[in-house]
């Protein structure tokens, strides 16, 4: 070998200048390489056609202050003065369609599906009942959601497909989530939001949807997207917790802490049977990485919607993630639960300027109790007089 | 050089420059305001900031903190969001706009009037002496504790319950102790209270009284090793001789100089002021015109 590589050397040495990769790009040629293979895994996330790199490399760009100004100056002039609406900044948009508003005369019907929302969740306090009692909410803010394209079904080619079942025609519509400093993106993930004609956004996401239930590139949606009592389907990633023994993991019950047991306190204890089958079961639970999964949370309640910040409460505290994480809520899936014929929601999305009236600030369920409302009383049981 | 040694002898001995020392004190005691009223006696009143003169802006009396104690948010960064605790401070006016949520502190004796649906009448009365206060914002709770026919009962109230439909001060006090857990291994009588108590006088605007009571404690078992958590309320007769020899104290004094620590287990000082700049037009006038039908129900009384 040392001589190999020795000819090798003398063999570059005249032609090129020394330089370690071209020797080594030479060398692993003539080297054995047969041992050192390694495996890659495929990627199990395959990014959908549509997105593009997001994020710019860093340059030390020396800009001073008037150049920098003067970019602000750019973007405001393009997108509009930067503002905060309902709590979340934004940019007042000079225009916010760029072609003309676009006509919706289709209807709702049943197993039509709508776009959903990408929302962040903000915290959970106790709410009450108009019986007394008390319930936990969750609250999620919508943030500050635009649509940016619409996909018509026979361009939408889903990521993951499903062989051998016929579906039905679904398009994409693909909702940007928090208005972000156009500077921080690549120039080809800002021409995404061309169309749209919003500022480029921290977060996309594609909702499959039923080709009339379409949506204009740049419409921004709303809480109001769904009404108080509507059952929604949260889907976020969990908390992720890091390497977890089977207690944590599983719920095991693990093994005593006293009686005599020594080192064995928290341990799973036997993993599988003998005989015939003296192996481990494929799916045996077992210690490993726990949390920092995608779930799907279904059949929640809207308890309470605040229209001025954006804000839905949902009944209970189940979500996964932690506040502040993004998450995507849409109509339910679950069968016995969607809406019935008689109760069709604003479609395809909500329109405040369609009103006559605006909304009121907060919306409730008929049984919530609302914090201004005196407080609740009940009324004595009527005792019945025994017939002598 | 010489600047890096002089530094250096600063750490080492502070007391060595006095102007320094007088510095820190100070800032240590704006910048770590507790967020839970404190039983520690408060120091001279120190005039708002001469430096702020903006007359426009409503002058936040200081006592609020102590007052209002549950209008602040949780002080756990990662869960802290400003539109959830705006939210959530406008539900909390909302209830307190409709009962009179009164200043009261552990220690003060209370009577909760609440409408239960399982009480025969559907209404329930309970009197006893704050023991905990505890939760922020609409979590914001209190336990109350009476002895009722020889039996120690306690009953956990939340703040903005709208089951609750009164809350009476009856006795307004402080005691030595942010929580009276010790109560429980106390004889009875430091925690019986008559149920038909009826309010004690204090004057408005006067200082809260502190009661320097210390109890005596019943022989062990008790609930928690009271020996270690150094209790100003627990009288010293209640330890045998040498029992608090050996024993590590688990109260650790050196975390009043922590202040990095006290500035994340607490709202800082100019939030603090910002939250109730928000809410004093509402918090006063509802005090002002408690305060006037208070008066008028007295003189009815007389």
């Amino acid at each position: 070998m040392n001589f190999l590589k020795n000819v090798c050397n003398s063999l570059i040495k005249p032609v090129l200048p020394v330089n370690s990769s071209h020797q080594l790009n030479l060398l692993s040629s003539v080297q054995q390489v047969r041992g050192t293979k390694k495996y890659v895994r495929p990627l199990r996330i395959r990014y959908p056609m549509w997105f593009l790199r997001q994020n710019r490399a860093k340059t030390i760009e020396n800009l001073t202050k008037d150049n920098k100004a003067f970019i602000q100056e750019v973007i405001c002039d393009k997108f509009g003065l930067e503002n905060i609406e309902g709590g979340t900044p934004t940019c007042v948009s000079l225009s916010p369609l760029k072609s003309d508003p676009a006509v919706y005369t289709e209807k709702w019907r049943p197993g039509t599906r709508r776009v959903g929302l990408i929302v962040r969740k903000i915290g959970v306090y106790p709410m009450w009942q108009k019986d007394g009692t008390q319930i936990a909410t969750t609250l999620f803010q919508v943030a500050d959601n635009h649509v940016i394209k619409y996909i018509p079904p026979n361009e939408f080619e889903p990521v993951r497909k499903r062989y051998r079942v016929k579906q039905r025609e679904m398009g994409a519509v693909i909702v940007g989530a928090d208005s972000t400093d156009p500077q921080k993106f690549t120039k080809e993930y800002c021409g995404l939001f061309d169309a749209a004609g919003v500022l480029p956004k921290n977060k996309l996401c594609r909702f499959i949807v039923s080709p009339e239930a379409a949506l204009q590139a740049g419409t921004p949606l709303y809480a109001s997207h769904f009404r108080v009592g509507d059952i929604v389907d949260i889907r976020g990633k969990t908390i992720s917790r890091g390497f977890q023994g089977v207690v944590r993991r599983w719920g095991f019950r693990g093994q005593p802490k006293t009686h005599g047991s020594t080192k064995t306190h928290n341990r799973p204890g036997n993993i599988g049977g003998g005989g015939e089958k003296a192996r481990v079961w494929p799916g045996k639970k077992l210690p490993g990485h726990m949390g920092n999964k995608w779930r799907l949370l279904k059949g929640q309640e809207i308890v309470r919607i605040n229209t001025k910040y954006n804000v839905i409460y949902i009944r209970g505290q189940a979500s996964p993630g932690n506040v502040g994480d993004l998450m995507y809520m849409f109509d339910t899936i679950l069968p016995l639960r969607r809406r019935k014929a008689d109760e069709a929601p604003p479609f395809p999305t909500f329109f405040p300027h369609k009103l006559e009236e605006a909304l009121p600030d907060d919306l409730y369920i008929d049984d919530m109790h609302q914090f201004n409302e005196p407080t609740i009383q009940y009324e004595p049981e009527k005792v019945e007089k025994k017939k002598k | 050089m010489v600047s890096l040694a002089l530094s250096r002898h600063m750490f080492r001995d502070v007391s060595y420059l006095p102007c320094l020392t007088k510095l820190t004190v100070s800032e240590s005691n704006v910048r770590c305001m507790s967020a839970v009223p404190g039983p520690k006696p408060e120091g001279p009143k120190t005039e708002p900031n001469s430096q702020n003169t903006d007359d426009r802006k409503p002058l936040i009396p200081d006592r609020y903190r102590f007052k209002y104690p549950d209008l602040l948010p949780l002080p756990k960064m990662e869960w802290r969001n400003a539109i959830r605790e705006k939210l959530e401070r406008r539900d909390q006016m909302a209830r307190r706009s409709q009962i009179d949520i009164p200043e009261f502190y552990v220690g003060s004796v209370l009577a909760v009037y609440q409408n239960n649906r399982h009480a025969a009448d559907k209404k329930q009365k309970f009197v006893g002496i704050c023991t905990q206060r505890d939760g922020y914002g609409l979590r914001a709770n209190f336990v109350l504790r009476n002895v009722i026919d020889h039996i120690g009962m306690e009953i956990r109230y939340l703040l903005y319950d709208p089951t609750i439909e009164k809350i009476e001060v009856l006795r307004l006090e402080k005691r030595l102790d942010e929580n009276l857990l010790y109560l429980k291994d106390a004889p009875p009588e430091h925690s019986t209270f008559p149920l038909d108590m009826e309010p004690e006088f204090i004057a408005e605007d006067e200082p809260v009284p502190i009661n320097p009571v210390q109890v005596k404690l019943k022989p062990k078992p008790w609930r928690m090793k009271w020996e270690k958590w150094g209790m100003k309320g627990i009288a010293p007769d209640s330890f045998f001789p040498g029992q608090l020899k050996g024993k590590i104290p688990l109260v650790k004094p050196w975390d009043e100089m922590d202040l990095m620590k006290q500035y994340r287990q607490t709202i800082p000082e100019e939030e603090q002021q910002e939250i109730y700049a928000e809410l004093y037009t509402e918090l006063h006038q509802q005090d002002a015109s408690r305060k006037r039908t208070r008066r008028k129900d007295s003189k009815k009384k007389k």
